[in-house]
C-alpha cells in the first residue's frame, strides 16, 4: 500500500513537471538575461545597450506587458572577455534562473556562450555580433538580426563606385587582424571581383594600435583614393587624420561604429565625409520617433549614451517579447523558439528594415542603409534606403 | 621503554607527513571535496572548477617563482601554449584527452626552453621582463599563424571523454580537474622535498653560493622551467576544456599578473601558500560581489552606472591592502594563527 | 625615398612617446629601484585630468601645461606617501606587486570618473600641416618631439648640475652610503616620483593630443618597456634615446616588412637587448654572470 502510494505520487509528480514552467517565468514577470559590457573601454557598448533594454522593457511593461507579465531585466558584467562571459551566462542561468537572453556581447563572446545556449534551448537573439560564425552552422535557439560586416562595406563600395565615381579609382582595405577584420575584407573583395575595381593595397592591423602612419604611408605610396577603412573609433581617426596630414583626397568607407557620436566627434575634424553602412537607422522620423519615446522611460543623461546599439538591443527585445507573447500564457523556451522561428515582416516602425526569421539561418535584419557624414556639422544623411546586398 | 618518535621503515622516511593529524585533515577536505557535488549547484561548481585550474597554474609559478627564485611574467603564453596544444590535438588531429592534456603540457615545456635558455643570465626584473616579452610574442605568433592555430577565428573544444563520460561539463568536469590538481599538488609536494626542490632553493637564495658547491645552474634552472612550463600547460589545456572555446582574448597579459599576486598573495615559496592564494583570489570577485549586494542600495544610479567598475578597483585595493600589512601572505596569517592557538594564553 | 622618409619620421613622432614615458619609468627605478607598473595608468589619469582643464578653461597649451604639472606632481607624491612610503623595507618585489595593484586601481578610477568614451584633446595646438624637407607634420607631432628633447635635456642638466639630481644620483648608487652623508633618502623617493610624474602628464597630454584620449592609454605604459631596457633601466637619458630608436625600429619594420611586426619589435628587441647586454645601452653595469 505504502509502496502503490510511493509511486502513485512519484508519477503525479512526474507529470506535473512537464507542466511545470520554464525558469525565469512567474506569474508576474518574466526574466531576460543580459551578458554585457559594463566595465573596461568597450563599456560605451554595454551602456548603450543596457539603455536599449531597459527602454524597450519599460515601453512594453507600460503596455501590459507580455500577457500581463512584466519583463525584467538581469544584467551580468563580462567586460568583453569570453572566458567571462561563459561564467557570466552561467550565472544567470543557474542563479538568477533567466528564461531567454537578449544582450550578448560580441562575436567570441557569443561563440564562447554558445556550450552554455545549446545545452539549456535558450532563446537568444544575437544583435550586437552579427557574424557569420554565428548562424553558421545555425543552432536551434539562436537567431541573429544584423548585416554581416561585409554586406555593410559591400553596399558602400558600390555606391561609391556607382554614384560617386572617382576619377583613376585605386581602392585599398586596412582591417583588423580578427574575425571581424576578415568580414571588412570579405566585403572589399567582392566589391573588388564584382565591379573589377582596381585593388591597390590591402593592409591588416593588430588590434590595439594606435599609430598608424606606416599604414596610411603605405596606401599613399600606392595611390589609394577610395580607402575601406576598417579600423574603428580611436583608430579609424587616426588613419583618417594621418591622411590628412599626408594630403590625402579620399572617399572612405567606414565601419558602423563610426556612427556613433563619440566616433563622429573624433573621425570629424580630419574632414572625410566618410560614409557608413548600417542595418538600423540613424536619421530621419524613425529616430526622432523613439527618442521621444524614450524620453518617457529614461532620463536626459541616460539618453546620452545613446547610440546605434541602443536600437539593435531595442528592436532584439521588442522581438523576443512579440513572440513571447504568442505563446500565451503557458509560456516556454520550446513555443518562444518555435515562435521566433515563425517571426515574418515583423515591423520596427522604421528603425530597420522588417525582421523575419523564418528562414533557414534564423538570420535577419541584414538589410543596409548607407549614410554620408557631413563633417562640418557632424550630421549624417541617408544615401540609399534599406537595400539587401 | 620508548623515547622519541623513530622512523622504522624507509616508507616512513618517505611519506610525505608523518602525523596522523596532518592525514586525517587532509583526507577529511578531501572527502569534503569529492561529496561538494552532492549539494552544490552548478554555478559553485563552476567557481570552484575555476578555482582549481588557477590553483595547479599557481602551484606550477610558484615552482618556478617561489622556490627556485625565477620571476616570470609569462604565464599567459605558457596557458596559451597548452590550451590551444590541447585544443588542437583534440579537435585537429583527434586525440584523446587523456594524451592531449600530458602532451600539451610537454609542448609548453619545450617552449619554455626557448624562454629558458636566453634567460640564464638574468636575473630578477630583467628575467620578468623577458618573460613578458615572450608572452607577448607567443599571443602574436598565435594570432598570425592561422594554418596553424585557426588564427582569429579561435577553436572549438568539445567532445573530450573519460571512461565514456563526457568530462566538459558538471560533475565530471569538476571530478577530473580535482584528479588533476591533486596529482599536481602531490607532484610539486615532492618535488620540493627531493634533491631537485633542494638544488632550486639553494638557487633561490643564493645562485653563487650553489655553484661553488657544485649545483649545476644552469641545468636546474632549465629544469625549474621545464617542470613549471609543464605544470602551467596543464592548467592551459584545463581551461580549454572548461570554457570550451578559446581565442587569444582569454589569454590577455593580466593572467600573468594575476597568477603573480595569487603567489605573492599566498606566500612566496610555499605551495600550500600558493594554493591559497588562488582560491582567494579566484573567489574575490564573487565575494565583492556578494558584500556590495548586501550593502548597495540597487536603485541608485551610482550603484548601476558604477558598481562594475567599483568592483574592480575594490580588486586591486584588497591586493593593495593585503601587500601592505600582510606581506608574508595568506600563509604566513595562518602561521600566526596556528601560533596564537597554540601559545595561548601566553605570548610566545 | 619619400616613403622612407614618411616612415622615419612617424617613428620619430611614436618614439618621442615612449621615450617621455620611459623617461618616468627610468627615474622611479633610478632613485627607488622599483618599476613603476602603474605608471601607463598615471599617465593616462594626468591626461584626463588635463582634458577636464581644458574643456572648462579653455586654454591653449602652455599655460595647460603650467597647471597640469603641478597638479600631477601633488598626485604622484600623494600616491608615493599612501602606497608605497608603508611598504618600505619590504622586498621589491612586493613593492612592485603592490604598484601592480595600484595600476588596477588607477584604470577603474579614470573609467568610474570620465566614462568609457573616447575623446578629442587638442589642447588648442594649431591644427594645420607643416613641411620640414618635404616631409608633413603636424605641430602637435613636432610639439611631441621638441618635449623629448627639452625632457631629456633637462633631465641630463638636472642630474648633472643641481644639488638634488646629484643626491639623486647618489641615492641609486648606494643608498646607505648616501644616508650616512645626510641625504635625506625619503625625500629624494618623493621627488622622484613627482619629477616622473610631471613627464607623464607631459607625455600623457601630448599622446592624446596626437593619438585621441581612450581609456586604453595606460597599454601605451607596456608599450614603451623596450625603450627603457634598450636605453638601460636606470639611465634617464638612455632612456630618451632608446625610445627614439624603438620608434624608428617598429616604424621601418613594419613598413618594410609588414605582419603585424610593429607590435612586437620592440619586445623582440628587449629579448635580444637582453641576451647581449642587459644593461642596455648607457645603464650601469650590474649583471654577474654565472
Amino acid at each position: 500500500m505504502r509502496m502503490r502510494t510511493l509511486a502513485l505520487s512519484a508519477a503525479l509528480l512526474a507529470s506535473t513537471a512537464a507542466f511545470a514552467a520554464d525558469p525565469g517565468v512567474t506569474d508576474t514577470e518574466i526574466r531576460i538575461g543580459d551578458v554585457n559590457i559594463m566595465t573596461g573601454p568597450a563599456s560605451f557598448i554595454g551602456r548603450a545597450v543596457a539603455l536599449g533594454s531597459k527602454i524597450a522593457a519599460s515601453e512594453i511593461n507600460a503596455n501590459g506587458g507580455v500577457n500581463g507579465r512584466n519583463i525584467v531585466i538581469v544584467t551580468e558584467d563580462d567586460g568583453y572577455v569570453p572566458s567571462r562571459s561563459f561564467q557570466a551566462l552561467t550565472k544567470l542561468i543557474e542563479v538568477d534562473g533567466i528564461f531567454a537572453l537578449n544582450g550578448t556581447s560580441g562575436t567570441a563572446n557569443v561563440l564562447a556562450m554558445m556550450p552554455l545556449i545549446e545545452e539549456n534551448n535558450l532563446p537568444t537573439v544575437v544583435t550586437t555580433a552579427p557574424n557569420e560564425l554565428i548562424y553558421n552552422p545555425v543552432r536551434p535557439s539562436v537567431f541573429t538580426i544584423g548585416a554581416s560586416y561585409e554586406d555593410a562595406f559591400y553596399g558602400q563600395l558600390k555606391y561609391i563606385h556607382e554614384n560617386l565615381e572617382p576619377e583613376n579609382a585605386v581602392y585599398g582595405v586596412i582591417r583588423q587582424e580578427d574575425d571581424f577584420g576578415v568580414t571588412v575584407e570579405a566585403g572589399y573583395d567582392r566589391a573588388v571581383r564584382d565591379f573589377g575595381l582596381k585593388d591597390g593595397i590591402r593592409l591588416r592591423y593588430t588590434r590595439g594600435t594606435t599609430n598608424f602612419a606606416t599604414e596610411v604611408a603605405q596606401m599613399n605610396a600606392a595611390g589609394v583614393n577610395v580607402l575601406a577603412n576598417g579600423a574603428i573609433i580611436a583608430g579609424a581617426a587616426n588613419v583618417l587624420s594621418e591622411a590628412r596630414k599626408l594630403g590625402m583626397e579620399a572617399q572612405v568607407a567606414s565601419v558602423w561604429s563610426e556612427n556613433m557620436p563619440p566616433s563622429v566627434n573624433l573621425s570629424a575634424p580630419a574632414g572625410y565625409d566618410y560614409l557608413v553602412g548600417d542595418y538600423v537607422a540613424l536619421t530621419g522620423p524613425a529616430v526622432d520617433d523613439f527618442i521621444e519615446r524614450a524620453r518617457q522611460y529614461v532620463t536626459e543623461e541616460e539618453l546620452a549614451g545613446l547610440n546605434r546599439y541602443t536600437y539593435v538591443t531595442y528592436i532584439g527585445l521588442k522581438v523576443l517579447a512579440h513572440a513571447m507573447e504568442q505563446c500565451g500564457q503557458e509560456l516556454t523556451r520550446e513555443c518562444t523558439v518555435e515562435q521566433l522561428r515563425q517571426t515574418r515582416d515583423f515591423d520596427t516602425q522604421g528603425l530597420s528594415g522588417a525582421i523575419s526569421f523564418d528562414n533557414d539561418k534564423q538570420l535577419s535584419g541584414t538589410a543596409i542603409a548607407v549614410y554620408q557624414l557631413n563633417a562640418a556639422d557632424r550630421t549624417f544623411k541617408a544615401l540609399t534606403d534599406f537595400v539587401e546586398y | 621503554m620508548r623515547t622519541g618518535h623513530f622512523k622504522e621503515s624507509y616508507g616512513q622516511l618517505v611519506a610525505l607527513s608523518d602525523s596522523r593529524v596532518t592525514w586525517s585533515w587532509a583526507g577529511f577536505g578531501i572527502a569534503l571535496l569529492i561529496a561538494l557535488p552532492l549539494v552544490a549547484h552548478n554555478y559553485l561548481l563552476t567557481l570552484m572548477v575555476a578555482a582549481m585550474i588557477a590553483v595547479v597554474g599557481a602551484v606550477g609559478l610558484n615552482m618556478l617563482t617561489g622556490t627556485t627564485g625565477l620571476i616570470s611574467l609569462g604565464q599567459s603564453g605558457f596557458l596559451a601554449v597548452g590550451a590551444y596544444t590541447n585544443a588542437m590535438l583534440m579537435m585537429d588531429y583527434g586525440w584523446p584527452v587523456l594524451l592531449s592534456l600530458p602532451a600539451a603540457g610537454v609542448v609548453a615545456a619545450l617552449i619554455s626552453l626557448l624562454v629558458g635558455v636566453p634567460s640564464l643570465r638574468l636575473k630578477g626584473l630583467y628575467l620578468a621582463i623577458t618573460t613578458l616579452a615572450f608572452a607577448f610574442i607567443v599571443n602574436h605568433l598565435i594570432l598570425h599563424n592561422a594554418w596553424l592555430t585557426h588564427g582569429p577565428n579561435g577553436i572549438f573544444v568539445s567532445g573530450a571523454k573519460v571512461l565514456d563520460l563526457d568530462i566538459q561539463r558538471g560533475r565530471p568536469l569538476y571530478y577530473f580537474v580535482l584528479a588533476v590538481t591533486v596529482l599536481v599538488i602531490l607532484l610539486a609536494l615532492n618535488l620540493q622535498r627531493s634533491r631537485i626542490g633542494r638544488a632550486w632553493m639553494a638557487i633561490r637564495d643564493h645562485d653563487i653560493a650553489a655553484r661553488v658547491m657544485g649545483i649545476d645552474l644552469v641545468r636546474y634552472k632549465l629544469l625549474a622551467f621545464m617542470v613549471s612550463s609543464f605544470i602551467v600547460g596543464i592548467a592551459g589545456g584545463l581551461i580549454s576544456l572548461q570554457i570550451r572555446f578559446i581565442n587569444i582574448d582569454v589569454f590577455a597579459l593580466i593572467l600573468s599578473i594575476e597568477a603573480l599576486a595569487m603567489i605573492i598573495l599566498g606566500g612566496l615559496g610555499s605551495i600550500a601558500g600558493a594554493v591559497l592564494g588562488a582560491i582567494f583570489l579566484s573567489f574575490l570577485p564573487e565575494v565583492i560581489r556578494y558584500v556590495f549586494a548586501l550593502f548597495g542600495d540597487p536603485n541608485s544610479t551610482l550603484y548601476t552606472s558604477y558598481v562594475y567598475e567599483i568592483r574592480g578597483i575594490a580588486y586591486g585595493i584588497v591586493i593593495v591592502l593585503f601587500l601592505r600589512f600582510k606581506p608574508d601572505g595568506l600563509i604566513g596569517l595562518w602561521r600566526d594563527a596556528r601560533k596564537y592557538w597554540s601559545n595561548w594564553p601566553l605570548a610566545y | 625615398m619619400e616613403f622612407l622618409f614618411l616612415l622615419v619620421s612617424s617613428g620619430l613622432v611614436a618614439g618621442a612617446a615612449y621615450g617621455l614615458i620611459a623617461m618616468g619609468f627610468a627615474l622611479v627605478y633610478k632613485a627607488t629601484g622599483v618599476v613603476n607598473f602603474a605608471h601607463g595608468e598615471l599617465v593616462m589619469l594626468t591626461a584626463y585630468i588635463s582634458f577636464t582643464l581644458w574643456t572648462t578653461f579653455d586654454l591653449s597649451f602652455f599655460p595647460l601645461m603650467a597647471i597640469t604639472i603641478p597638479i600631477s606632481m601633488v598626485i604622484g607624491l600623494t600616491l608615493e606617501r599612501i602606497f608605497i612610503r608603508p611598504m618600505l623595507g619590504e622586498p621589491v618585489f612586493s613593492i612592485v606587486m603592490v604598484t601592480v595593484g595600484l595600476a588596477v586601481i588607477l584604470r577603474g578610477v579614470t573609467i568610474m570618473i570620465w566614462g568609457p568614451d573616447p575623446f578629442n584633446f587638442t589642447a588648442n595646438i594649431p591644427t594645420g600641416v607643416i613641411r620640414i624637407g618635404g616631409v608633413p607634420f603636424y605641430p602637435a607631432q613636432l610639439y611631441l618631439i621638441g618635449a623629448l628633447a627639452v625632457m631629456a635635456l633637462a633631465g641630463w642638466a638636472f642630474l648633472r648640475f643641481t644639488r638634488m639630481g646629484v643626491a639623486m644620483r647618489a641615492v641609486a648608487d648606494n643608498e646607505t652610503a648616501a644616508l650616512l652623508v645626510g641625504i635625506s633618502v625619503s625625500r629624494i623617493h618623493a621627488m622622484a616620483w613627482m619629477l616622473s610624474s610631471a613627464l607623464a602628464s607631459i607625455a600623457g597630454v601630448l599622446f592624446a593630443v596626437n593619438y585621441r584620449l581612450v581609456p586604453d592609454l595606460w597599454f601605451q605604459g607596456l608599450k614603451s618597456f623596450p625603450a627603457v631596457i634598450l636605453g638601460g633601466m636606470d639611465s634617464i637619458l638612455g632612456a630618451a634615446i632608446g625610445g627614439i630608436v624603438i620608434g624608428v625600429i617598429e616604424s621601418l619594420s613594419q613598413g618594410y616588412v609588414g605582419q603585424g611586426l610593429r607590435e612586437i619589435a620592440g619586445f623582440i628587441v628587449i629579448i635580444i637587448v637582453l641576451m647581449v647586454r642587459p644593461y642596455g645601452l648607457f645603464g650601469s653595469r650590474e649583471i654577474e654572470r654565472v
